[in-house]
């Protein structure tokens, strides 16, 4: 039995292991390669320039700002669609009327590719008609044309939240489906002892959903180190680099300068920071698993 | 004045009616045992006492106060689930005093009332443990201490005894009944198991189909059933239930031969005899002839399944431990008529 | 009897309903521009309801032959690799499901790593990689690279999904004399039509949305897909918004179908694989 097993063990995971291997590992391994290296993506003559490509990092004023703009952007994707979405699935929870239309209705940005939705928000941002300054103009009753992706201020923000529109719903249908896993027995001795709506929510509610709240903030977290395609849509990096992202800096330098050594070191950050979120992800998960698990 | 009191209590589930007019009254102390198969009503029941379900129509009164339209926080009662219902996130002694952190009770207050009710329970070493790390007895013992330490009017059980192994059962069951008389307080358990129900109660109410079948003490029920049901639901191994053949000048029980049916008893259309009330016999000539179709040993007592020669009639027999008696083998059979119990046509006692 | 959340169903249904309209406010948005004239919107017009419902923008879209281009080769890319990820996903699943071994753990969590990283971090080897091999420019690479990259979640919920497969189905399978693939194929994956409905929901949808690697490994126009083609289109058609819009919609047609077809199985796929972590 035990060889038959072997066998089996080796012929099925070859073909995945061979691909993720060497269309996944591989290059992983090889991004950190080239960050030592001078190499501009088609010359086959490099150099190997040791740490330089890092020591750039530090002083490189977009990588800071990239950097910073990164954080916020994480920062957002912790508070902004965790927060949305737990609100909905409350809401949602609470057998209304036309539930599952509004379910829909909220889950339906998902299916839409990050192209699209920058498309659509950059004409609700559109300084002439888009429906952010229509409704402003109408509320305060004087013409208002903001810029919103045009000016660094706003930029960034304004793309937070068109990604925050789309990411809302993944956070609302991970906490529905943790209210559901909810004893219902629990609750019914909270309302036995006399919990008000509040108390039910703080004392039992919230605590419970701690495994779903690991995983969203995870999952919103990781979405937005990985956001770059919206970002590209709708401001291309722009104004000035000011709303520009870790990932977005990385491909500038390695597309548009062609610098793909000193790109692949500002990877090699990046996917140092991606590691530590799952790290402390993994590490959150196994310990709220235990209590609730 | 009852301590609880049911009157005409009904539910229906829209269209679908499933307590028919449940009415009872309940004495301040005593433990009612509700029992009856699944789907019976007595968890429906119990839940329209704690609150939990709203009646369609009927009354509650809890210690002369109508609480038919109470909120269950409101109504002095406290519940244990048979999931015990515990909250993993808390430590047994915020489990315990839950109620107390609710109406925002000061913290050496609610310390000490928790440590009064963990004392009771023996539950001190425990209390800052999480409800993933104790046993299946030690968590029961925490709901009971979350649902003692409310001082509640009228305790309810849901099954809590189901989730645990034979052996734990017996010992839990003992645990209540301690508890019971300690505290002397009213208690309402819902139960499908015959035998929790006759060792716990003071009174039992059988449930069947949304309604009782039949109120009183365990003995009364096991002496003096009201009808078939109660009868066949109440003790282990069940009643023999044997239908009455009419011919013309006589009556007979199928495959037992003639029997004298008493005046009282002429609306009879069937006979239910406990297994201890049958014995065997040295096969004889002319008594009732039984062939032994198994056997299983207990140890103290033995239970026979035997045949009536020729007849498609099988009966059970609770015999002393030290019978031997071997399946195939032939013996005679005696009844206690006397201890046999008669049933009419519409299933009630006769 | 109670409820979760609250027992005020009108003032829920109120906040329910503003809510959703804000939200829709953007699909709306598109939804009202492929309908007008780009006269109307330039105007200032978006956002009233149309008197008439101007079609000429979907004609445009539709026959355009770079739209039936861009089209075509998505699906040259979508359906291959979703077919592929899943059977890739789903072997490996099984074997981390049915026949562990000793550190197969570790090399799960390895695996399921590759879904938390950001894809641009492998960016230039792999350009290098298919440019060495000269397949830049062609569909190959988008094809392979979303088929590697999906192996991560297929596997993550193939296995979590043959985990609660009765190891005795497997074997008592085995004690009739098959083989572990006939298991697989015979025994297993029947059972699993649930758990691979989800997987091909969520990957056809990831994969006909994505823009990046078709961004680095496509150059040509009649190579691009669906999602470059709007961006590419938006210098042709630059101020036609209502073509725009007719675009984007067109472009969303697979994805919203499959979403609102298989909703269900986008929501339990989002929650199981997410959710066990």
């Amino acid at each position: 039995m035990e060889q038959h097993n072997r066998f089996w063990r080796i012929a099925l995971l070859a073909a995945p292991l061979a691909v993720f291997g060497v269309f996944v590992i591989w290059p992983l391994v090889s991004s950190f390669y080239y960050s030592v290296t001078d190499w501009n993506g088609f010359d086959p003559d490099y150099q190997f320039v040791g740490l330089s490509n890092f020591a750039k990092i530090a002083s490189d004023r977009l990588f800071l700002q990239a950097a910073v703009n990164t954080s916020l952007w994480m920062a957002a994707a912790i508070v902004l669609p965790t927060s949305l979405g737990l609100l909905l699935a409350l809401l949602l929870d609470s057998r209304v009327l036309g539930a599952r239309v509004f379910k829909s209705i909220f889950y339906l940005p998902i299916c839409l590719s990050a192209v699209i939705v920058g498309q659509i928000w950059t004409w609700i941002y559109q300084p002439d008609w888009g429906l952010l300054n229509t409704v402003i103009t109408q509320v305060s009753g004087e013409k208002f044309k903001y810029a919103w992706l045009a000016k660094p201020d706003t930029a960034l923000w304004s793309v937070i939240v068109a990604w925050s529109w789309q990411q809302t719903g993944l956070a609302m249908v991970i906490y529905l489906a943790g209210l559901t896993s909810i004893p219902g027995d629990l609750l019914e001795v909270a309302e036995i002892e006399g919990a008000t709506q509040w108390q039910r929510f703080r004392e039992v509610v919230l605590p419970l959903l701690a495994p779903s709240t690991v995983v969203v903030v995870a999952l919103s977290v990781v979405n937005s180190l990985k956001g770059f395609d919206i970002l590209y849509i709708m401001t291309g990096g722009g104004p000035f680099n000011s709303s520009e992202t870790l990932a977005m800096h990385m491909y500038n330098e390695s597309f548009k300068k062609y610098l793909m050594g000193y790109g692949a070191a500002i990877s090699v950050v990046l996917f140092g920071v991606a590691m530590a979120i799952i790290g402390l992800y993994f590490r959150q998960l196994r310990k709220v698993d235990r209590i609730y698990g | 004045m009852a301590q609880l009191a049911l009157s005409n209590l009904r539910k229906s589930f829209d269209a679908h009616e499933v307590i028919k007019g449940i009415s009872l009254d309940i004495a301040d102390g005593e433990f009612v045992v509700f029992v009856g198969p699944s789907g019976c009503g007595k968890s429906t029941t119990l839940r329209m006492i704690a609150g939990l379900e709203a009646a369609t129509s009927g009354g509650i009164a809890l210690a002369g106060q109508d609480v038919t339209g109470l909120r269950p926080s409101d109504r002095g009662i406290a519940m244990v689930f048979q999931s015990y219902a515990l909250f993993p996130h808390m430590t047994v002694a915020q489990n315990i005093g839950f109620g107390l952190k609710l109406k925002r009770t000061d913290r050496a207050t609610m310390a000490a009332a928790v440590a009064k009710v963990a004392e009771t329970l023996q539950l001190m070493p425990l209390l800052s443990r999480y409800p993933r790390e104790l046993s299946g007895g030690q968590r029961q013992r925490v709901a009971i201490g979350r649902a003692i330490i409310r001082d509640p009017k009228v305790f309810l059980f849901d099954e809590p005894l189901s989730n645990l192994d034979a052996a734990l059962r017996v010992q839990m069951r003992l645990e209540i009944a301690r508890l019971h008389q300690k505290l002397r307080a009213t208690m309402v358990y819902v139960t499908h198991d015959q035998v929790e129900a006759m060792t716990l109660a003071d009174r039992i109410v059988v449930f069947n189909a949304g309604q009782i079948e039949q109120v009183g003490t365990p003995m009364d029920l096991y002496d003096r059933p009201a009808n078939r049901f109660v009868a066949g639901f109440i003790g282990a191994p069940a009643m023999n239930f044997l239908l009455l053949h009419r011919a013309a000048d006589h009556v007979e029980v199928l495959g037992l031969g003639q029997v004298h049916l008493p005046p009282d008893k002429a609306s009879a259309v069937e006979i239910g005899i406990r297994p201890e009330h049958l014995a065997v016999t040295e096969p004889a000539p002319g008594a009732l002839q039984a062939e032994i179709e198994l056997v299983e040993r207990l140890g103290a007592e033995t239970y026979a399944y035997v045949r009536i020669e020729n007849r498609p009639v099988s009966l059970t027999l609770r015999l002393p431990g030290e019978t031997i008696l071997r399946p195939g083998a032939k013996v005679g059979l005696q009844l206690d008529w006397t201890k046999a119990h008669w049933f009419e046509a519409s299933g009630r006692r006769i | 009897m109670a409820n979760r959340f609250s027992p005020w169903p009108a003032t829920i249904f109120t906040i329910l309903s503003v809510l959703a309209v804000l939200f829709l406010l953007p699909t709306v948005g598109v939804l009202l521009s492929s309908v007008k004239t780009t006269r109307e919107i330039s105007m200032g017009d978006l956002w009233s309801m149309p008197a008439t419902l101007y079609l000429g923008n979907f004609a445009e879209v539709l026959a355009n032959p770079s739209v039936h281009t861009y089209f075509a080769n998505t699906l040259l890319v979508t359906l291959p690799a979703t077919a592929i990820s899943i059977t890739l996903g789903a072997m490996a699943g099984y074997v981390f499901a049915k026949l562990p071994f000793r550190g197969s753990n570790t090399l799960f969590l390895i695996i399921v790593a590759g879904m938390f990283f950001p894809p641009q971090v492998i960016l230039v080897p792999l350009f290098r990689l298919f440019n060495g091999l000269g397949l830049i420019d062609t569909l190959y690479p988008v094809i392979i690279v979303h088929s590697a990259l999906g192996i991560p979640i297929c596997a993550l919920m193939m296995r979590n999904f043959f985990a609660t497969v009765p190891n005795a189905l497997r074997e008592a399978a085995i004690m009739e004399g098959a083989n572990e693939w006939q298991v697989l194929i015979q025994i297993v994956l029947p059972l699993s039509l649930p758990a691979l409905a989800v997987l091909a929901t969520l990957q056809f949808t990831w994969i006909w949305n994505d823009f990046l690697w078709p961004l680095i490994f496509t150059q040509s126009d009649d190579k691009r897909t669906i999602m470059i083609g709007i961006v590419n289109l938006k210098g042709q058609y630059s101020v036609a918004w209502g073509v725009q819009g007719a675009l984007s919609l067109v472009a969303s047609l697979p994805t919203l179908l499959v979403f609102l077809f298989f909703q269900r199985f986008f929501i339990k796929g989002m929650t199981m694989g997410a959710v066990k972590g």
